[in-house]
């Protein structure tokens, strides 16, 4: 039987990107987890509905499991959940407006939850984080050199790593290579040859673009929710 | 005792002490060890089990701590008084072995001394985190707390199991190993939890105050008890 | 040119001395610290005043930054409980010691020094805390020393010396994306590095007790261990005396360290 992952992110408090995939996900066949990975809130509108719909789903609805992105950690820092931290990374960015924007589209009842949810989750070889084991905020794409890429992998040692940051869609695989490494130490030199493992990385989208992972063929299909187009004819299914 | 068809019995006999050279009291480590690993094991030390059990083939296996080699080899070597304890037990032993002398026991078992100091710690109760124990034993066996020439225990592990360490200063290494039994995740084990020492100049202070250190508090033992009682209810489904 | 690096003096007066002193003698008049001035050792303003008379380069370790932040290592880097308990204790002990004017020289310690090509961190240039053993992955090792923008990275943390060449790197990918099917794949060539560990003066660990540092000469990038005996007695009796620990002057005597290592040599905390 097919068993199929659902992977969304970056739906910044848009419950109507939110609601079309799961109408999407109950026309698609073997979805039998939602994972969404972070950045369930954002600046641009208020959050309050898509949060309660996260946490109390509607009958029908694939249950979400939820981790937290970079905007909740924004929210979060600024709001004192982080100790001395305050939301820096996006002060710095955006200025002082966005931080206030941010603070002002979710209502302070929903800090606890999303102050409880995880990083990231492993599920059997896979990673899913919002950014990389290294930082929420860490950008990873396509473009990303294959060494950090690989580091990201090696750190979580996991074979797939699942990541929204850059909000891109793409599936890089490591398919080939190695490294020689010599070592001197007191004990005198050792020679030492590594090849690069079998592990991808997976940039899931954001918003209405979200990523559905086939478990038993590791197979990725991009998808855009309500989209007219034939989700077959996407991604390499 | 794995080899042996019939039942098997086990009895430790106290030892004497003499010259200075002080022995270790009975903590109760090899009998709950090889209880453990032997359930059907029968305790000699109850003079009833021991006559009932003697029809028939029995292996007891009787240990008493010395210091030197009996002067005479076989039952004759044997110490009246450990005979006259042996009898009243209803016990007649037909061989006497002692380490070092009789081919029969593993020789590298056997130790010299001329002084020797113990100590011994009930932990009873005490579960261990498992890099501390690993560290303490290492600096323990390595000399950090005085010249360690044999230790034994029974250790407590935040996963239920009890773990017999054995060491002994001519062997190269540790022998750890798993008892059968494994203590339910509800609070402190039961079961029996004892450390006991010998060697000289030994700093019993410090080994007491380092072990302070290593064992588990209640809140963190919790810890690493709830995930196991979750695991333990997902694998069988309450109807 | 030759220059030596030295690191992990951790409050070891006698080490520390016996190292400058042997670089000294070899007539070598550029030094590089690596940080962990205190810790654990007995001699904390000590060896910081010496670093600071000798005017020598510095950057800030693990344990100088705990000792300003106050302890924020997070639980994890400590291997066992026994550890975090004893480097607890151990820094509870520096930290009355320590002058505000040499915990002010400690806060005052950059995290990474560079020099050209070469660049001087403690742990590695994520974290003063991150550990980069001689066997970590050599991908991830490259990594770190690629990331950086460095040609050589010298590192300390780890308290074993070593240099670590990694050279004829490649990684093929292949990309899909959602736009277009998969294309050809390519071949990214990675770039030949070094990564040179300088042991520990203060708190050796390589199966003796002798200090460790490294010389680097910057014209051929030869790198040179070295191994330089000290009074280890004169540092135990010290440990003693102060009343530190008596198993920390046990562990130093028989080249074992203060301390235990955390074990996991990938983890990079998350605080």
């Amino acid at each position: 039987m097919i068993e199929r992952w659902a992977l969304v992110s970056g739906l910044r408090g848009d419950l109507e990107t939110y609601d079309l995939i799961q109408r999407d996900l109950k026309k698609t066949r073997g979805v039998t987890s939602l994972f969404v990975l972070g950045d369930l809130v954002g600046p641009e509108r208020n959050c309050d509905a898509l949060l309660d719909r996260l946490k109390n789903p509607h009958r029908g609805d694939l249950k979400p499991d939820c981790i937290y992105g970079w905007w909740e950690e924004q929210l979060l820092a600024e709001s004192g959940f982080r100790g001395e931290r305050k939301a820096d990374a996006l002060r710095l960015s955006q200025g002082e407006d966005a931080v206030s924007a941010l603070l002002n589209t979710v209502n302070p009842s929903h800090l606890k939850w999303l102050a409880s949810l995880q990083f990231g989750f492993i599920e059997l070889d896979c990673a899913l984080i919002h950014g990389s084991s290294s930082d929420v905020g860490d950008n990873l794409t396509s473009e990303t050199s294959p060494l950090i890429l690989l580091d990201r992998l090696t750190r979580l040692n996991v074979n797939r790593l699942f990541t929204a940051r850059s909000t891109k869609q793409f599936h890089l695989e490591l398919t080939g290579g190695g490294i020689n490494s010599q070592v001197k130490d007191l004990n005198g030199k050792r020679e030492q040859q590594q090849a690069v493992p079998k592990r991808s990385v997976i940039g899931i989208g954001a918003g209405l673009n979200y990523t559905l992972y086939d478990i038993g063929s590791d197979k990725t299909h991009f998808l855009t929710a309500g989209s007219k187009t034939n989700p077959k004819g996407k991604g390499f299914a | 005792m794995r080899s042996h068809q019939g039942k098997c019995g086990y009895l430790r006999l106290d030892g004497y002490s003499s010259n200075g050279l002080e022995q270790v009291s009975n903590s109760g480590i090899d009998k709950t060890f090889l209880k453990d690993q032997f359930p059907e094991l029968i305790d000699l030390s109850d003079s009833h089990h021991a006559s009932r059990s003697q029809q028939g083939d029995l292996l007891a296996l009787i240990e008493l701590p010395q210091f030197q080699a009996p002067q005479h080899a076989g039952l004759t070597g044997m110490d009246p008084r450990v005979k006259n304890q042996l009898e009243a037990l209803q016990l007649h032993p037909d061989r006497h072995l002692h380490f070092g002398r009789d081919p029969e026991l593993p020789n590298k078992d056997t130790l010299e001394f001329k002084k020797l100091e113990s100590f011994s710690l009930s932990l009873n109760a005490s579960v261990w985190d498992p890099p501390s124990l690993n560290t303490l034993w290492f600096e323990l066996v390595n000399g950090a707390y005085g010249d360690v020439y044999r230790a034994k225990a029974l250790m407590n592990l935040p996963d239920g199991r009890s773990m017999f360490f054995n060491w002994i200063v001519s062997q190269e290494s540790s022998q750890f190993l798993p008892l059968e039994e494994i203590s339910a995740p509800n609070g402190r084990p039961a079961s029996l939890s004892e450390l006991v020492v010998q060697g000289k100049h030994l700093d019993g202070l410090r080994i007491q105050s380092t072990i302070d250190l290593c064992l588990l508090n209640d809140a963190v033992l919790e810890m690493h008890q709830m995930p196991l009682r979750d695991r333990q209810k997902e694998a069988i489904p309450s109807t | 040119m030759n220059h030596a690096i030295i690191s992990c003096l951790h409050a070891n007066l006698p080490a520390a001395e016996a190292v400058l002193n042997d670089i000294d003698r070899q007539g070598i008049g550029t030094i590089t610290c690596l940080g962990d001035l205190v810790g654990y050792g007995p001699q904390p303003n000590e060896v910081v005043e010496l670093i600071r008379k000798r005017g020598i380069a510095t950057c800030q370790g693990c344990w100088d930054e705990d000792i300003i932040d106050g302890l924020n290592a997070c639980e994890c880097s400590y291997p066992s409980q026994l550890a975090e308990r004893r480097g607890h204790l151990a820094h509870q002990w520096t930290d009355d010691q320590l002058t505000d004017e040499n915990k002010s020289f400690l806060a005052s310690l950059p995290t990474s020094l560079r020099r050209d090509r070469l660049l001087f961190v403690h742990g590695s240039p994520n974290s003063q805390h991150e550990y980069l053993l001689p066997d970590m992955d050599a991908f991830a090792a490259l990594e770190r020393v690629e990331t950086a923008g460095a040609d050589i990275l010298f590192c300390g943390h780890t308290h074993q010396p070593y240099v670590r060449e990694l050279r004829d790197g490649s990684i093929r990918v292949r990309l899909q994306n959602a736009d277009h099917e998969c294309d050809q794949g390519e071949e990214l060539t990675l770039p030949m590095r070094k990564i040179v560990n300088a042991g520990s003066v203060g708190e050796p660990r390589h199966g003796s007790t002798n200090a460790t540092y490294v010389i680097h000469n910057d014209a051929t990038d030869e790198v040179e261990i070295k191994e330089v005996p000290y009074d280890v007695d004169r540092t135990c009796q010290a440990i003693v005396e102060a009343g530190l620990p008596k198993v920390f002057a046990w562990r130093l005597s028989h080249g074992f360290e203060f301390a235990e290592q955390a074990e996991d040599a990938s983890h990079v905390c998350e605080r």
